[in-house]
């Protein structure tokens, strides 16, 4: 009792303290805005002054409204659980294939778990090529799954309709019905429509693009020409994708947003810093769009992803040896490239082909030797990185390695050996690298060597603390002057000119994009765009970690770009790229093109309801998923904005219910 | 599938440390933003490397020294301009202590919202803790001493005294030579900055520890023959004093017992009980960290850990903490941390900062306080004689501490007064004034009185 009493006493007055202080400040603040606007009249302050003040006061607010909208929907988004098959047997029951690559096996980490004596804890697999075929896989020793009642060696081609004999048990396999999967692509299509309208935020973006470019046009006169065409360019593109998009019914584009946002920042920081270089990164901008959609598309087809693995494994190997060849040395690491007037940064794209090359279906994952095969590519890259003396980029490859070795694995053992030899290596470097070294021991202590080894972090932490919560305005910092400010230092310019704010929700984008990764990835159809999806988040996550941390003295500094926002056009490209695989793994229908629609042919299909003319079940479920057919009411688009499961779950009696509506008979199981 | 699927959490994972690690940073920025800020490169603040804008003032709002568009000036007064030198700092920042220096982004109106940057350009008017009137006083007092004068309110915090010397004017700033002994150490702020040997002020701490762990002390007598040996050393004294009980003891200074004492204490215990007075604390003054004193009882031979015990051989204290210390006696155990910052407003006389008075652990048990500054009253009384200090109820203990290379001692006094209006703790250092009682007393009577004259009255 006396120590709570004597606990209250500590806390009470301490918290009456608190209560005063924020009641003055709050008190203050009030007092301070006639003070503030006495103060303007009493002195000569131009228009320009005032309008650029009023500006730094808008932005914050609008840049929270942006990024909570999108923020908010990719948090929460839920993609729909899906359907792929079914594996019968009269005695065990109907398992459900809720993806295209599915473990069976006795185990409870299996997909589908067969609980029966004889068969093995992992058993065989089933896969799907994405378009029609599936092939079964006998994952056992002793060869103990039978096709038809012949016993098949290493993997077969199976057909619906196929009787499969799995360690004694017989089922039959089955594909889902025309009606299910038009089922599955009504609710796909809903469960992406119920996230933002993408317009409305597009709308605030395009307000905030405008407040940034007139704010810069006034502390950049000599270059308003330039800084007004690139954004106005910037700002046509993103309307253009955003609303083909939308004319296409395709409406789940956070993530694309949230890239846009972030490229707004890069043009502004490159307009504050280098003016006179911002078509430049307008174009490196574009580029990396075009790159995103590319490689987005690329990755619609798996079977073509799958074959050209080992091309991307040699393209990463290729593009750092390129590096060492001709690169030249900048800052003590070699790794720019000058070709026809243009710097690039090989090993930026070498990122990209690496997470392409290192990922991998559930095919590949049966056999270990195929992980010796990643492994050795990922050495490669070490060592070539080690020679460049990059650093930054090494780290990013080396923890972005043991991401997908532990989705691909799941083997602590072998990661925790490898992380041993990698703090071994990383010794070894310290000592035979004084440029590095230099670099660490300051690390920590950037405050007692202001003007040698921690001048950038200590003008960085200056910089950013002027800013306060809304920056002192586009243009109007100086952190800029500073070597490698706008790529290196971005986050600290940020802080500076438009606020901790504006620089706080840069970092909870690049946060959210790997929780929305995290949440899509549940319904992930193939390993291969899971671990893909799952790399390049934890790539960019890490990426930001390194250049924020780096330029505020808690890590090393390292020189690593914050991807989309720092200037320069190779981490542009590979921003976008990267962005792709987290894309292809949305399964949403109205998410995207980078996910391939899966076409039924239900107009043919009538179905005939007592009362009411034949109409097309494409019709029919489009009423039943609105909700506005009275008969059926249950899978209505309430109910699976709720829960993408509800429907499912009454979807075989719902099946049962209607099967005698059906006028073509053959459609039924 | 679902192997995998669940090992995705390791996305989640990595962006949970970049989220922790920005929520770090969020807190760095806002605990140490203003000092960030105070960085001679930041140009919305600094030009050429000279602060652009604010007034610093006492605590009456006599004006220290103003800038306007990097020019600044400084008070009228020669004295002033010195005495205050340490405190108030220089444009260039050559004293790394000074409010110029330290609290530049509370001089140029930096805040957590608006940053650096805001409408009006004319800075902030900061309001120190000191009183000019005083520290004049304390300047003069010292004379030709190099060394320093502080006093603190222990209830409060505010330092309302602060003079360190050597010093010179800033506004007409000498060409110093590197060795030149006149200006040694001038750079430095010996109240906050440096560390010197305690001699017998030290004492109040053995003394503490004495009371805490060897029972029944206080009736116990010791005996001085002028010199005992201890361990492999001889502890001598500053004369033959018989029989002494413990507060004879310490009204003589008497080395012979201390040293006594301190053995059997022990050196464990004694860095125990240094520690636990807060001696070795680097206290922060508003963000100056102060100099953390010194010691060492890991030596195996007791001599040593005599002489430790009677603030000679290897001891080094900090002029602050001791202060901070006597005003844990005076307290009672608690006392208030030292502030120089009374508050910050904008030209127009809003306030703009709170500052909170925060007290320091418990650095001294409330019952061993009581007899400490029993005995400390008991020095005045039988000792120095309260005669010295007309009007003062005063407390406190001198020092003569001996350098080996300096011929001259160093002179001490570190105590307090009871007075409802002006609760002051000091500390007065002054090298090579000789025996404590004569001239370090005599400097804090001369400050203390016009410390009480100068005390805001309820």
């Amino acid at each position: 009792m006396d120590k709570i009493t004597d606990l209250l006493s500590y806390i009470l007055p301490r918290l009456s303290w608190i209560a005063e202080g924020l009641g003055q400040l709050a008190g203050n603040l009030l007092r301070s805005i006639p003070y503030a606007l006495k103060w303007a009249l009493e002195n000569d302050v131009s228009i320009a002054t005032l309008y650029c003040q009023m500006v730094r006061w808008i932005m914050p607010i609008l840049a929270l409204m942006i990024l909570t909208s999108i923020l908010r929907s990719m948090i929460r988004v839920k993609n729909p659980k899906e359907r792929w098959g079914y594996l019968y047997s009269p005695e065990l029951g109907r398992f459900p294939i809720t993806h295209w690559e599915t473990l069976i096996g006795k185990g409870r980490t299996c997909d589908i778990t067969v609980p029966f004596m004889t068969i093995s804890k992992v058993h065989c697999a089933l896969i799907f090529d994405g378009v029609k075929k599936w092939r079964i896989h006998d994952l056992t020793d002793r060869s103990d799954v039978s096709v038809n009642g012949v016993t098949i060696d290493g993997s077969r081609e199976i057909e619906a309709g196929d009787s499969l004999t799995i360690g004694g048990v017989n089922m039959e396999f089955e594909t889902i019905s025309p009606k299910e999967a038009a089922i599955q692509e009504k609710r796909r299509l809903f469960t992406s429509q119920s996230t933002i309208t993408p317009i409305v935020t597009t709308c605030l973006l395009t307000v905030f693009q405008m407040l940034t470019v007139s704010s810069l046009i006034i502390n950049r006169p000599e270059h308003s020409g330039t800084i007004a065409t690139s954004f106005l360019i910037f700002s046509a593109v993103m309307w253009g994708y955003i609303l083909f998009n939308y004319l296409g019914s395709k409406t789940g584009l956070e993530s694309e947003i949230l890239a846009f946002f972030l490229c707004s920042l890069c043009l502004a920081v490159t307009a504050s810093s280098r003016p006179e270089t911002v078509h430049k990164q307008l174009m490196a901008i574009l580029i990396g769009m075009a790159f995103f959609l590319a490689l987005s598309w690329y990755l619609r087809d798996l079977k073509r992803v799958v074959k050209t693995r080992h091309l991307a494994a040699v393209l990463t190997c290729g593009l750092l040896c390129a590096s060492l060849l001709f690169g030249t040395i900048t800052n003590g690491a070699q790794n720019w490239i000058h070709v026809m007037g243009m710097s690039i940064q090989p090993s930026e794209l070498a990122k990209v082909f690496f997470i392409f090359a290192g990922a991998a279906s559930l095919e590949r994952l049966f056999k270990k030797r195929n992980l010796w095969g990643f492994m050795g590519m990922s050495f490669f890259c070490f060592g070539a990185l080690a020679l460049m003396s990059d650093f930054g980029t090494a780290a990013i490859f080396f923890v972005t390695f043991l991401v997908i070795a532990f989705l691909r694995s799941g083997d602590y053992a072998t990661l925790l050996l490898i992380c041993c030899s990698a703090i071994a290596a990383l010794v070894l470097m310290l000592r035979f690298k004084p440029y590095i070294a230099a670099r660490f021991s300051i690390w920590g202590h950037a405050w007692d060597d202001v003007s040698g080894a921690g001048y950038q972090q200590v003008r960085t932490m200056s910089a950013a603390a002027s800013g306060g919560l809304i920056g002192v305005g586009s243009g109007e910092g100086w952190l800029h002057n500073i070597a490698a400010a706008n790529t290196d230092l971005v986050f600290g310019m940020i802080c500076e000119e438009w606020g901790l704010i504006i620089a706080l929700l840069a970092i909870a984008g690049i946060v959210s994009l790997s929780v929305f990764t995290f949440r899509v990835v549940r319904s992930g159809r193939s390993s291969y765009y899971v671990i893909a999806s799952c790399a390049a988040a934890s790539m960019l996550v890490f990426q930001t970690m390194l250049n924020v941390f780096g330029s505020l003295d808690m890590f090393p500094l390292t020189g690593v770009t914050f991807p989309f926002v720092s200037c320069g056009g190779s981490s542009m490209l590979a921003s976008w790229g990267l962005l792709a695989f987290v894309k292809a793994a949305d399964t949403r229908q109205g998410a995207s093109f980078a996910v391939k629609k899966i076409k039924f042919k239900n107009k043919k299909n009538k179905i005939r309801i007592p009362g009411q003319p034949p109409q097309s079940v494409d019709d029919f479920f489009d009423e039943v998923l609105e909700g506005s057919n009275e008969e059926y009411p249950p899978l209505g688009k309430d109910a699976a904005q709720k829960d993408p499961d509800v429907g499912f779950d009454d979807m075989d009696d719902f099946l049962n219910d209607i099967d005698g509506l059906f006028e073509k008979r053959g459609d039924r199981r | 599938m679902k192997n995998i699927t669940r090992r995705t959490i390791v996305t989640f994972f990595l962006a949970a440390i970049l989220l922790a690690g920005t929520g770090f940073f969020v807190g760095k920025l806002f605990l140490n933003g203003d000092s960030w800020v105070s960085l001679s490169a930041n140009t919305h603040i600094y030009s050429g490397g000279v602060l652009k804008s604010g007034t610093v003032m006492d605590r009456d709002g006599e004006v220290l020294a103003a800038s306007n568009q990097g020019n600044w000036t400084f008070n009228d007064n020669v004295t002033t301009r010195r005495a205050l030198l340490h405190t108030v700092g220089t444009p260039r920042g050559v004293i790394s202590t000074g409010a110029i220096t330290k609290f530049a982004g509370k001089l140029a109106g930096y805040n957590l919202i608006t940053g650096a940057k805001h409408l009006g350009t004319a800075g902030n008017n900061l309001y120190l803790t000191v009183d000019a009137d005083i520290c004049r006083t304390a300047y003069k007092a010292l004379g030709n001493y190099k060394g320093t004068v502080g006093v603190y309110n222990y209830k409060t915090g505010e330092i309302v005294c602060l003079v360190s010397t050597p010093t010179f004017d800033p506004s007409n700033p000498p060409s110093i030579q590197e060795d030149d002994p006149n200006y040694e150490g001038v750079y430095v702020n010996r109240f906050l900055s440096s560390k010197f040997i305690p001699g017998s002020t030290f004492k109040l701490v053995t003394l503490y520890a004495a009371l805490e762990e060897i029972p029944d002390i206080q009736n116990r007598t010791f005996h001085c023959d002028g010199s005992v040996q201890i361990g492999d050393q001889i502890i001598t004294c500053t004369g033959v004093h018989g029989d002494l009980t413990l507060e004879q003891a310490l009204n003589v200074s008497c080395n012979c017992a201390f040293g006594q004492i301190a053995e059997m204490i022990g050196g464990k215990k004694l860095a125990k009980y240094t520690q636990a007075t807060g001696l070795t604390n680097n206290y922060s003054v508003n963000g100056i960290t102060t100099r953390a004193s010194s010691f060492n009882f890991d030596s195996k031979d007791s001599g040593d850990i005599a002489w430790a015990g009677v603030g000679q051989g290897k001891d080094l204290v900090n002029p602050c903490a001791m202060m901070v210390y006597m005003g844990a006696i005076a307290n009672g155990g608690k006392t208030a941390v030292p502030q120089i910052i009374s508050k910050v407003t904008l030209p127009g006389g809003l306030k703009t900062s709170i500052y909170l008075n925060k007290k320091t652990e418990p650095l001294i048990t409330e019952e061993a306080a009581g007899i400490v500054a029993q005995y400390m009253k008991s020095n005045v009384v039988n000792n120095y004689g309260e005669s010295r200090f007309p009007g003062l109820d005063i407390y406190g203990k001198t020092g003569t501490a001996q350098v080996d290379s300096a011929e001259v001692s160093n002179s001490w006094f570190a105590g307090f007064i009871r007075n409802e209006n002006a609760p002051y703790a000091f500390v007065v250092y002054a090298e090579g004034g000789g025996s404590g009682v004569s001239t370090a007393a005599a400097i804090a009577n001369t400050v203390l009185q016009s410390a009480v004259a100068n005390a805001p009255q309820e």
